[in-house]
């Protein structure tokens, strides 16, 4: 029925959640939402995110400081809360990401040695 | 964390809005309403577990497992309460110890002043190199001066009244008050007559303090006028006491010294005084002071530039640096005193070397005229008033009995200086400027000083000993913490079995060693509580005690404030972290697996490094062991002070002495009925039953009070002075006070007469005053020489006065002590009263405390309006004298006796400890054959081994520290090798005392239980 029975799906890496909301919110603020769609949507629905565990992660970022939160509306004029991407959580994007290309890269190479 | 607060508040209502929005697009998708909810809580997931998860990221871990420490520390101090007791008892008694002695140094010392913005207020302060040539001085103990005749480098905070008027005018400062003490009032219109406190102020007093009134008003600048209606302000704790706080007591009249006052206003409640430690019951305007004083003391000092008398405060303006209004300050006052009407001060004066360039080369030439005509330029000083010679030193309490006033002194009427007069005309290429004779450094110069430190007031007094407290007490916080630091050292040796499961099963040594610290931080939580209230009994007995032994009531206002508090719970924190550190990282640096093979019997192993020579625990009882020497030789040291103090021969009987204070002129006494006044009191006195005799003197003997004068010894050059005491007495003075004559004869009546027509300046005395001196002062300036009838002190006639004949010596009396225990005796004259306040020496048959209300009745029947002042004995009076030394060595002797117990418990606890630990060795020791007698030993003598080790350490460092005591001490060396004899023998038998216990316990151990113990 679902999108979940009918693909395969990926388990999210531990952590890599939490980059792939910096990622999603460089493109401009969204609510909780539209994050988990964008992320699943921009993986062509291959990765899987348990909506619910995007909150724990929202607030962890929070914490951080590396995204602020805001009131505002919606499209649809609707209660909303924003989230935002920081001074600090744009420098944090660069560093996480250089990061997951070096582990990927590597992880890669073991893998696919012959290519 | 309030962010965390609002985000989890909102959690909800996003995760609502979250599963909302998954709805409408799983409808948009075409799937019914209720299987689009459905769904999309199914993708969600469990929202328990994620409002869960998300509380986790905001939850202070530390905080958690805090208070996890703590419940778990509770617990273990439960499990072992004897231990958690004796802990926090002995951190109590070192906590509170330091908590009381720092909340008095905090009263005493710490505490601002009580008035508006206090930083901002200073007092003027002038220093000079050489003493100022002034008719008069008066400083009523709020600041230190050094203002003595002849000596170097004066410096003092009073000024005179034209003086302060100046500064007023410099505009220097946003505000400028004046005050003197007023001297002993007595107020009348109130009830029955009493002696109250009062100081002068000038009518901007209180404004420039920034102070209000409780009731009516404060004083106002047309109150001090000469021509303005008297009025008072009244201290608002004196209103409460003795008005009753009544609203009518303003605009009443009262009458203080026979002069009527009206009260006007009460001062708000949390100004008592300026200076702290000394506080008045009511304050006059300054244009008062002649209408409650003696026309003769008060010499019409207003206008008079040569007598200083005023504490000037200033205000400093918020946009002026303070150096420039000093700058300014002290200019005009360099100009007013060097050229101002009379030049008070030499220019040049004191200059040691050679003049300036800018002098013209000119030999700084110094002539001294004293006596001599004044040379051109320079004014005479009017003659002094009053005392045969017209130069009578008065220091400490002094005539009209300025006596409470603790530190006050007055110095008046001041000689003439006239030495060091450089004439200016004998410098002939010398400038018209006098000034330039002198470098800038010689000259008079004002500083400001801010009023927090300048006004020290009974400060000065108990700095000292406060401060030799709180490092005595400091030494009881370290004795304590290594005390508990032992304790908990043996706990964890017990506990090392715990330690190694708990490291074992992965929890990290930090996190045990924060475990550990929870646990000494609890102990010393519990200890400082406990502690605080050890504090407010004892400061409040110290206190008490100090109090007691005050001529007037020390009102410095004690209590926990918050800086008190705050030395507690850093000192608490302190100590807990300092003992409970090193046991703590100790207990996790175990070797996990033999410590869980050896099971729990693994401590009764035979000589296993914790019992090793130089352990910590022995290194602890060690330091305790010297640190209590430290202080009980210090104690020491001050007992044998005190015991030298009251074993001193003080030359007269003191004991069954009743002395009081009576000012007849204060209820408008005049010359003659003074001393007929006295005449009959002392016949009234002598006839009452239970008086065997009595008599008066200016002050009473050992009251602090202290008189010298100067005189001239004949065959020796005009301008040498020599100095002695003297005192003037009345009739029967030596027969009251029981010292013996030596030589020659008492006064009488004769001599009385002739020292009443050389006081009277109206007719010019043509007979020596006949003297009694003691035998000090025969021996420095007779010698072999009969002493009987010699005359001194003659001087010609000058500006200084007429002609005086001097003195003549009638008699020799034995040496006595004068104004205080410590004073060597000195050369001493005793010359016939005639000087008008008067203190009764009333000697009496039985217990002189009996006496009092007879005396206070036969005042009265001659006039009920008189009242009596520092009514007291002789004893009481040298145990006042006495209360710092007695103060002292107490609450020292206390602290040394504390450090003492506390080090031979620490000494009794490792012997104990050690006892049991090393039980099976003792019995294998016991089955091989050794005799009771070998095992005490070998307990004794580790247990005197580790005293005798402390006792020399301990005596190490004492002799570093002693010579700070020096100042304190009397008749006894810093190093008294008896002191420290019999102090290290105390600490000794008191530690043989501590062995003897765990030692006999050990003689006890049956070998073949020790030996099934495992």
């Amino acid at each position: 029925m679902s999108t979940k029975e009918e693909r395969e799906r990926i388990e999210l890496l531990q952590g890599t959640l939490d980059l792939l909301i910096l990622r999603t919110l460089l493109l401009g603020p969204a609510h909780g939402h539209a994050i988990a769609k964008a992320i699943e949507f921009n993986s062509d629905e291959v990765l899987q995110v348990e909506q619910g565990s995007l909150y724990p992660a929202l607030h962890r970022l929070i914490k951080r400081r590396w995204i602020a939160a805001e009131e505002g509306t919606s499209e649809n004029n609707r209660r909303a809360k924003f989230y935002r991407l920081t001074r600090a959580g744009r420098k944090q994007l660069k560093v996480e990401t250089s990061k997951w290309d070096k582990l990927a890269g590597a992880i890669a190479r073991i893998l696919r040695p012959a290519e | 964390m309030g962010r965390s607060k609002r985000m989890l508040d909102e959690l909800d209502a996003d995760i609502r809005e979250h599963i909302e929005r998954e709805t409408q697009d799983n409808i948009e998708r075409g799937m019914t309403p209720e299987e689009a909810h459905y769904a999309a809580v199914r993708k969600f997931g469990n929202v328990t577990r994620v409002k869960e998860e998300t509380r986790d990221v905001w939850r202070v871990v530390w905080l958690d497992e805090l208070w996890q420490d703590i419940r778990y520390g509770l617990r273990m101090l439960r499990k072992s309460s004897a231990f958690a007791a004796v802990a926090v008892l002995t951190l109590a008694l070192g906590i509170g110890a330091n908590t009381a002695i720092f909340s008095l140094i905090d009263a005493v010392m710490l505490r601002s002043l009580p008035v508006e913005k206090p930083s901002e207020l200073v007092v003027l302060r002038w220093s000079a190199r050489k003493a100022p040539r002034i008719n008069g001085y008066m400083s009523s103990g709020d600041c230190p001066s050094n203002l003595r005749y002849g000596a170097a480098n004066p410096s003092g905070c009073s000024f005179s009244e034209p003086i302060f008027r100046e500064v007023r005018n410099t505009n220097q400062f946003s505000g400028v008050a004046a005050f003197a003490n007023a001297g002993p009032l007595a107020l009348t219109g109130n009830g029955p007559a009493s002696m109250i406190s009062g100081q002068l102020v000038s009518g901007d007093f209180f404004h420039t303090l920034g102070l209000k009134a409780a009731a009516g008003r404060v004083l106002e600048m047309s109150d001090d006028s000469p021509t303005a209606t008297p009025v008072a302000v009244l201290n608002y704790g004196y209103w409460q006491s003795s008005f009753g706080g009544a609203q009518n007591a303003v605009g009443r009249t009262i009458e203080l010294n026979g002069a009527a006052f009206t009260i006007v206003g009460v001062v708000e409640q949390r100004f008592t005084g300026i200076t702290p430690g000394s506080d008045y019951d009511v304050w006059l305007p300054l244009a008062a002071g002649s209408r409650i004083s003696n026309p003769r003391m008060w010499d019409n000092r207003e206008e008079k530039v040569t007598y200083w008398w005023l504490t000037i405060l200033g205000r400093l303006k918020a946009e002026a640096p303070m150096l420039q209004a000093q700058a300014a300050i002290s200019g005009m006052f360099r100009n007013e005193v060097l050229h101002g009407s009379i030049s008070l001060f030499e220019a040049g004066a004191g200059m040691p070397g050679p003049p300036e360039p800018r002098g013209g080369g000119v030999p700084a030439s110094r002539q001294v005229v004293m006596g001599g005509p004044p040379p051109a330029g320079a004014r005479a000083v009017p003659p002094p008033p009053g005392g045969p010679q017209g130069s009578t030193v008065v220091q400490g309490a002094a005539p009209p009995a300025a006596r409470g006033q603790g530190a006050a002194r007055i110095q008046a009427p001041f000689p003439p200086v006239a030495q060091g007069q450089a004439p200016l005309d004998a410098a002939p290429d010398a400038p018209n400027e006098p000034r330039t004779l002198s470098k800038p450094d010689d000259e008079p110069t004002v500083t400001l000083v801010n009023a927090q430190t300048g006004l020290t007031g009974a400060r000065g007094r108990f700095a000292n000993p406060l401060y030799v407290l709180m490092f005595a007490v400091g030494i009881i916080l370290l004795t304590a913490c290594s005390n508990v630091a032992g304790l908990m050292l043996a706990r964890a040796a017990a506990r090392q079995k715990e330690m190694a499961l708990r490291l074992a099963l992965g929890a990290g040594r930090m996190r045990i060693v924060r475990q550990l610290l929870t646990e000494s931080l609890l102990l010393a939580a519990s200890g400082g509580i406990l502690g605080i209230l050890f504090a407010l009994w004892g400061s409040h007995a110290i206190i008490s005690f100090v109090a007691n032994n005050q001529p007037r009531p020390l009102t410095f206002a004690t209590g926990l404030d918050l800086r008190v508090l705050g030395f507690t719970v850093a000192i608490s924190l302190f100590t807990g972290i300092l003992f409970g550190l090193a046991p703590a990282f100790r207990s996790v640096r175990v070797d996990v697996t033999p410590r869980l093979k050896e099971g729990f019997s693994a401590s009764t192993k035979i000589s296993r490094g914790v019992g090793g020579r130089f352990s910590i625990g022995n290194a602890l009882v060690v330091t305790q062991m010297a640190l209590a020497i430290v202080v009980l030789v210090g104690a020491g040291l001050l007992v044998r002070t005190l015991q030298n103090l009251r074993s001193i021969d003080v030359g007269f009987d003191s004991h069954n002495l009743v002395i009081f204070g009576i000012n007849p002129s204060l209820a408008g006494y005049q010359d003659a009925q003074i001393d007929s006044f006295y005449r009959d009191l002392q016949g009234r006195l002598t006839e009452t039953p239970g008086v065997k005799s009595a008599s008066y003197s200016m002050v009473p003997l050992l009251s602090g009070a202290l008189m010298a004068t100067m005189f001239n010894w004949p065959g020796t050059p005009q301008d040498r002075e020599l100095e002695s005491d003297v005192l003037e007495v009345g009739s029967n003075f030596f027969s009251t006070m029981q010292i013996p004559f030596v030589a020659g004869r008492g006064f009488t009546a004769s001599d009385y007469e002739i020292a009443a027509s050389a006081a009277s300046r109206s007719a010019p005395p043509a007979v020596p005053t006949p003297v009694i001196v003691d035998q000090a002062f025969v021996a420095k300036f007779l010698g072999k020489e009969n002493p009987l009838g010699k005359r001194f002190g003659q001087s010609a006639a000058s500006q200084d006065g007429p002609a005086s004949p001097g003195y003549e010596i009638i008699g020799v009396v034995r040496d006595t002590k004068y104004s205080d225990l410590r004073r060597e005796t000195s050369p001493m004259m005793y010359v016939p009263q005639t000087m008008q306040g008067a203190s009764f020496e009333v000697r009496t048959a039985s217990d002189p405390q009996a006496l009092v209300p007879a005396i206070r009745r036969t005042v009265a029947q001659i006039n009920p309006n008189l009242p009596l002042r520092d009514v007291t004995t002789e004893s009481q009076q040298i145990d006042r004298l006495l209360f710092q030394e007695r103060l002292v060595a107490r609450l020292s002797g206390l602290f040394g006796l504390l450090a003492l117990a506390l080090a031979c418990i620490g000494l009794y606890g490792l012997l104990a400890y050690d006892v049991t630990r090393r039980t099976r060795e003792i019995g294998i020791r016991s089955a091989l054959g050794a005799q009771r007698g070998d095992v005490l030993r070998l307990v004794v003598k580790q247990g005197l081994w580790l005293a005798l080790v402390g006792a020399a350490a301990g005596i190490g460092a004492a002799l570093g520290v002693t010579r700070y005591l020096k100042a304190m001490l009397y008749d006894v060396s810093a190093y008294d090798p008896f002191t420290i004899v019999v102090v290290s023998a105390l600490l000794v038998l008191v530690a043989l005392v501590a062995c003897l216990i765990p030692a006999r316990r050990a003689t006890n151990v049956d070998p073949m239980v020790a030996l099934r113990y495992e």
